[in-house]
């Protein structure tokens, strides 16, 4: 009989990072959303947000409308998690940092992997893994962005 | 045999989109749109919550039925059919894509089904133009107004008319393709593994060819996925499964592990661009993936071939509203 072959412990990182941090983030979002709808203190008053979103405003004009000034561009929900808006998004952001942490998981993994070690050509996955886990961060830290 | 069922596919085609073309002409000229459009913005916050996540779900139970990722028919429908700005509707679209396949990743990669290898080789390029294509839409958005909405609606028009051919057409996938020949640099780039077949009871060692061309290609699709803010495994899984040959089974793990790496990699800029709102996202993410989980539970019970034809009738609806959108705002029509 033949044997399962063994996952390479770098996916099985990445993967057990991403749906984690992911779940987290979905239950901390849906928590937010329904503080949001239930009246909590909030950031965008949820009414004048959806009059304004099925109109076909734009964000900056929903931003304008909602919160009386222009887009707050980065991650202005961090600073707001006592608003039950903010604090959706915060969950939101955890679900999109999954990948982020889940890449250097699958780096670390792969780093002290004696099985992927000794395969062909180890360090270009290993390089490739580091490549795609700092472009991830730089993304997620606002390196890159468009502030229009 | 052949040659009849294409006749019947093309007159199929025909029929579908003559149809559509006729029903989204006679909607756009009628004067109630604009007293539905009206009607709606009255609605309480609760009301749209719940609306979104039924629409949602079902859209998710369809998606997987049909043997498609929610996130390539949330967005076309969402820009299609409702007066949402396409900016918001491709961050959430981007977002409910991506936190879909997180999901998702999770037993693929314990089973050992994902060729990792692959994966990350494919991971940069897609990744890097995914960002690209992100930019490029807040870029268009920022600086182009009315006409840069109406070109982003109408060039996703056509991808979207396109993704609904392929669909019709191009149902020749192969379970486990054959390698006749490896190219230099891909077999330099050590790709090949092997994987547990449950259906065999056995280990499948497989191989895969032309990588370099699945990098070229993998640039196109992460720009189009990070600019529309769409799922990418309709293209994908081709690229995986047809011109690199890795079997079918790995091809569609793959694609879903590589939409949760590129997504994360263009939503960001999307996020920090002010895009992504609570009362929008969060209901979408949470019925997406709810109809997801549910439709994978119908599926084991039901035969949904005709699913399938109803999403290329509505991905055809959603291709033709959004060129008649972009046509209007650039009064053409």
């Amino acid at each position: 009989m033949e044997q399962r072959p063994k996952p390479p412990i770098s996916g099985v990182i990445y993967g057990e990072f991403a749906f984690w941090f992911a779940i987290i983030g979905m239950v901390i979002g849906t928590i937010g959303a329904i503080w949001y709808l239930m009246g909590g203190p909030h950031v965008m008053d949820p009414q004048v947000f959806l009059s304004h979103l099925l109109q076909g405003d734009t964000a900056e004009e929903i931003w304008q409308a909602t919160t009386g000034h222009p887009i707050t561009y980065g991650h202005w929900y961090l600073h707001k998690i006592s608003f039950s808006d903010a604090f959706a998004l915060l969950g939101v952001g955890i679900c999109c940092l999954a990948a982020v942490v889940g890449m250097w998981g699958a780096f670390i993994g792969m780093l002290f992997s004696a099985e992927e070690k000794a395969r062909r050509m180890y360090t270009l996955y290993l390089f490739l893994i580091l490549i795609m886990a700092i472009i991830l961060t730089l993304s997620a830290i606002g390196v890159i962005s468009l502030h229009h | 045999m052949d040659k009849k069922r294409r006749i019947l596919k093309l007159g199929f085609l025909i029929l579908a989109l003559l149809v559509s073309i006729a029903t989204l002409y006679a909607a756009e000229t009628s004067p109630q749109v604009t007293q539905v459009t009206e009607q709606t913005v009255g609605m309480s916050p609760l009301t749209f919550f719940i609306i979104l996540l039924v629409v949602t779900t079902l859209m998710g139970i369809f998606a997987v039925l049909a043997g498609v990722g929610g996130g390539v028919i949330f967005t076309p429908i969402m820009m299609g059919f409702t007066p949402i700005d396409s900016y918001i509707i491709r961050t959430t679209g981007l977002f409910v894509a991506m936190s879909g396949a997180l999901v998702a990743a999770r037993p693929f990669l314990k089973r050992g089904i994902t060729n990792v290898r692959i994966l990350f080789m494919a991971a940069v390029p897609y990744g890097v133009f995914c960002i690209i294509g992100a930019l490029l839409a807040g870029y268009i958005h920022a600086t182009m107004g009315v006409t840069g909405e109406a070109l982003v609606r109408g060039t996703l028009g056509i991808i979207v008319i396109a993704i609904g051919l392929l669909f019709v057409f191009a149902g020749g996938r192969a379970e486990w393709p054959e390698v006749k020949e490896v190219d230099g640099f891909t077999e330099k780039m050590a790709l090949d593994m092997g994987y547990w077949e449950d259906s065999l009871n056995k280990v499948v060692d497989y191989k895969v060819t032309r990588a370099w061309l699945g990098i070229i290609l993998f640039c196109g699709v992460g720009l189009i996925s990070g600019m529309f803010g769409l799922g990418a495994g309709w293209a994908m899984v081709p690229v995986f499964n047809l011109v690199m040959l890795a079997p079918l089974k790995v091809a569609a793990t793959c694609s879903k592990v590589l939409i949760s790496i590129g997504d994360t990699a263009a939503i960001w800029p999307y996020i920090a661009g002010g895009g992504m709102f609570a009362l929008f996202a969060v209901p979408c993410m949470i019925g997406l993936i709810g109809g997801t989980l549910i439709g994978a539970r119908i599926m084991l019970k039901i035969k949904a071939g005709f699913v399938r034809w109803l999403i290329i009738v509505i991905m055809f609806f959603a291709g033709i509203r959004l060129l008649m959108k972009a046509a209007k705002m650039l009064h053409w029509m």
